[in-house]
C-alpha cells in the first residue's frame, strides 16, 4: 500500500492532539482518497460513503490521543472505518446497495458513449459481485484488491489472525470466480 | 504440490503473498497441467475483472464541506471543557491526604505527657461516606463527583459532596440512582465534564434497548439538549436520546434541536434520530423539518446532505 511513512503520520496524529488543524487537514488529503475508496466499495452507496468518511475523520481528531502505535497509522484509519461501515450498515439495517444512475459518475475524458455504457456495466457487474461476498470477507478482499495491503496489515487492521485474512480472501476470490464464469456469456456480449 | 493446491496458491500468487519458492512451484505445475493452468486463467479473470470498478474521487465539493467539518471538530475540542479528570487522581490524593494525617496525630498523641484533666470527647469516628442521596428538591450543589463504571452486575457507584460526601452504589435503574444521575445530568455540577460523565453512564446503561429510561432521565436529558450552554455536553445528550427507543418527547426535543441548535454537531445527531424514527413510523412533522434542512441554503452543507440522505431511505 502506498501511504506514507508511519513516522510523518504519527507526527501529523500529535499535530491534531495539540489542536493543530492544518495537522488534521493533512491527514485528510493524504488518507481520504483511500479511505472513500474503501468506504464506497464496502457501503456502495457514494453518499453514505463520504458521511462515513467524515465520521472517520471526526472520530481520529477525538479519539487521537488513544492512538497506542501497535499498528501504523493507515491502519488505524482504515480499523476505524471498517468499524464505521459495520455501523452504518447496521444501523440502516435494509440494503444499502442503491442503483447506480443515482450517483454521478464522472465520464473519462475522452470516453464515447457506448464505451461509458460499457464502463457502467463493468462497474455494476462488479458491485454487484462484490455484493454477494459476506462483509467480512469484502473487507479483507477489499483492503487486497484495491489498497495492496499485506495480509499481516489487513489482520492487524481488522483485528484477525492472518490465517483468518487468508481464508477470507479464498473464500471471496472463489465466489467471484463462481460468479464472473456463471456470468460470463451475458458479460462478454455487454462489453 | 498437487493440483487441490492451485487455487489456494493462486490467490496468494494474485495478493502478492506468494514466496518466491511457491511461486516457481506453482509454475512448474501449471506448465504440465491443463486443468489447473484453465482454473488459474479464471481466478486470474476474477482478479483483473475487479479492477473494472473504477476509484471513488473525492471531489472539490466533498473536500470542502469535510474539512469545515474538520475546522469546526477542531475548534470544539480546543475549547471543550468537559473531558472528565482523572477520577482516580482526586479519592488517591484524599485517601493519602487522610493516611498521612492520621500517622502525624498518633505520633503526636504519642509525644504528648499524659496529664489527667477533664475529659476530652472523643473524636468523632472517622466519616463514611452516607449512602443516601440528599433532599435534591434542596437543590444542592455537588462537588467533586466521582464514578465507578458498571461493574460486572451493572452496578455503578456515585461519589460526590454536598456538605459531607456521599457515595450511592446500585443499577442505574435502581429508583435513587437513577433520580441522582437525571439530577447531575439536568443540573451542572462542578464542571461540565461531571455532567458529562452522568450523561455517559445512563446512555451506557439505558442506550440500545438495554433497559427502558426513566421519564425523569428523559426529562433531564431533554432540558440538558434544550439548554445546556456547553455543545459538547449537548451532542452527548443528544447521542444519549437518540440511543433510547423514541417517544413522543424525544421526538419533539429532536426536532426543536435541529431547527433551532447552533452547533451543526448536534443538528446532525437530530437528523440521524429523526430519520431513524421515521424510517420506523414516518410523521408529516419529521418529513417537513427534513426537507426543509435538505434545501436550507443557510444550513451547514453535511447537514443539508445528511437530512437529503435521511429522506431518501424514509419510505413515505
Amino acid at each position: 500500500m502506498q501511504m506514507n511513512s508511519g513516522t510523518d503520520d504519527a507526527g501529523l496524529l500529535e499535530r491534531i492532539r495539540r489542536g493543530d488543524t492544518d495537522g488534521a487537514a493533512e491527514l485528510f488529503e493524504r488518507y481520504a482518497p483511500a479511505l472513500l475508496r474503501f468506504t464506497d466499495r464496502m457501503l456502495s452507496d457514494r453518499a453514505s460513503a463520504e458521511e462515513v468518511t467524515q465520521e472517520v475523520f471526526l472520530k481520529v481528531i477525538s479519539r487521537a490521543h488513544q492512538y497506542d502505535g501497535r499498528a501504523g497509522v493507515a491502519s488505524w484509519l482504515f480499523a476505524i472505518a471498517a468499524n464505521a461501515c459495520r455501523d452504518r450498515r447496521r444501523r440502516d439495517r435494509r440494503a444499502t446497495i442503491v442503483p447506480l444512475e443515482a450517483v454521478a459518475e464522472p465520464r473519462a475524458r475522452g470516453e464515447g458513449v457506448e464505451a461509458s455504457i460499457a464502463s457502467r456495466q463493468r462497474r455494476e457487474a462488479v458491485r454487484q459481485a462484490l455484493s454477494e461476498l459476506s462483509e467480512e470477507q469484502r473487507e479483507a478482499l477489499v483492503l487486497a484488491r484495491y489498497h495492496g495491503m499485506p495480509y499481516a496489515e489487513i489482520a492487524k487492521t481488522l483485528g484477525i489472525s492472518v490465517g483468518a485474512v487468508k481464508t477470507r480472501i479464498f473464500r471471496a476470490v472463489e465466489t467471484l470466480k463462481a460468479h464472473f464464469s456463471e456470468g460470463e456469456s451475458s458479460w462478454t456480449a455487454a462489453t | 504440490m498437487d493440483c487441490r493446491d492451485v487455487a489456494t496458491l493462486g490467490v496468494e500468487r494474485l495478493t502478492g503473498e506468494a514466496s518466491e519458492a511457491a511461486r516457481r512451484e506453482l509454475a512448474a505445475h501449471l506448465a504440465g497441467c491443463e486443468s489447473c493452468r484453465r482454473e488459474m486463467a479464471r481466478l486470474e479473470d476474477a482478479w483483473t475483472t475487479l479492477g473494472a470498478d473504477p476509484d471513488a474521487e473525492v471531489t472539490p465539493e466533498f473536500r470542502r464541506r469535510t474539512l469545515g467539518l474538520i475546522e469546526e471538530e477542531m475548534i470544539r475540542g480546543r475549547v471543550r471543557a468537559f473531558r472528565p479528570r482523572p477520577t482516580f487522581l482526586r479519592p488517591a490524593l484524599q485517601a493519602a491526604a487522610l493516611l498521612v494525617a492520621g500517622v502525624l496525630g498518633y505520633f503526636a498523641a504519642r509525644g504528648l505527657p499524659h496529664t489527667p484533666g477533664p475529659a476530652v470527647a472523643a473524636a468523632p469516628a472517622p466519616a463514611t461516606a452516607a449512602a443516601t442521596v440528599p433532599d435534591l428538591a434542596a437543590n444542592p450543589r455537588f462537588a467533586n463527583v466521582s464514578y465507578r463504571a458498571a461493574d460486572k452486575d451493572g452496578r455503578v457507584a456515585i461519589g460526590f459532596d454536598v456538605t459531607t460526601r456521599h457515595e450511592l452504589e446500585g443499577r442505574p435503574s435502581d429508583p435513587d440512582v437513577a433520580k441522582l444521575l437525571a439530577y447531575l445530568v439536568a443540573h451542572n455540577a462542578e464542571t461540565a465534564g461531571e455532567k458529562s460523565r452522568a450523561i455517559e453512564l445512563v446512555s451506557e446503561h439505558f442506550g440500545t434497548g438495554n433497559a427502558p429510561a426513566s421519564p425523569e432521565i428523559v426529562a433531564a436529558l431533554s432540558a440538558t439538549l434544550r439548554t445546556d450552554a456547553n455543545p459538547g455536553v449537548r451532542k452527548k445528550a443528544a447521542d444519549a436520546l437518540a440511543s433510547f427507543p423514541v417517544t413522543p418527547e424525544i421526538r419533539a426535543v429532536f426536532l426543536e434541536s435541529l431547527k433551532s441548535d447552533k452547533n451543526p454537531a448536534v443538528r446532525l445527531v437530530a437528523v440521524d434520530a429523526l430519520a431513524a424514527a421515521a424510517k420506523a413510523s414516518p410523521d408529516a412533522n419529521t418529513i417537513q423539518s427534513l426537507r426543509e434542512k435538505a434545501v436550507d441554503p443557510q444550513e451547514n452543507g453535511f447537514v443539508r446532505a445528511k437530512a437529503a440522505s435521511a429522506l431518501k431511505a424514509i419510505s413515505f
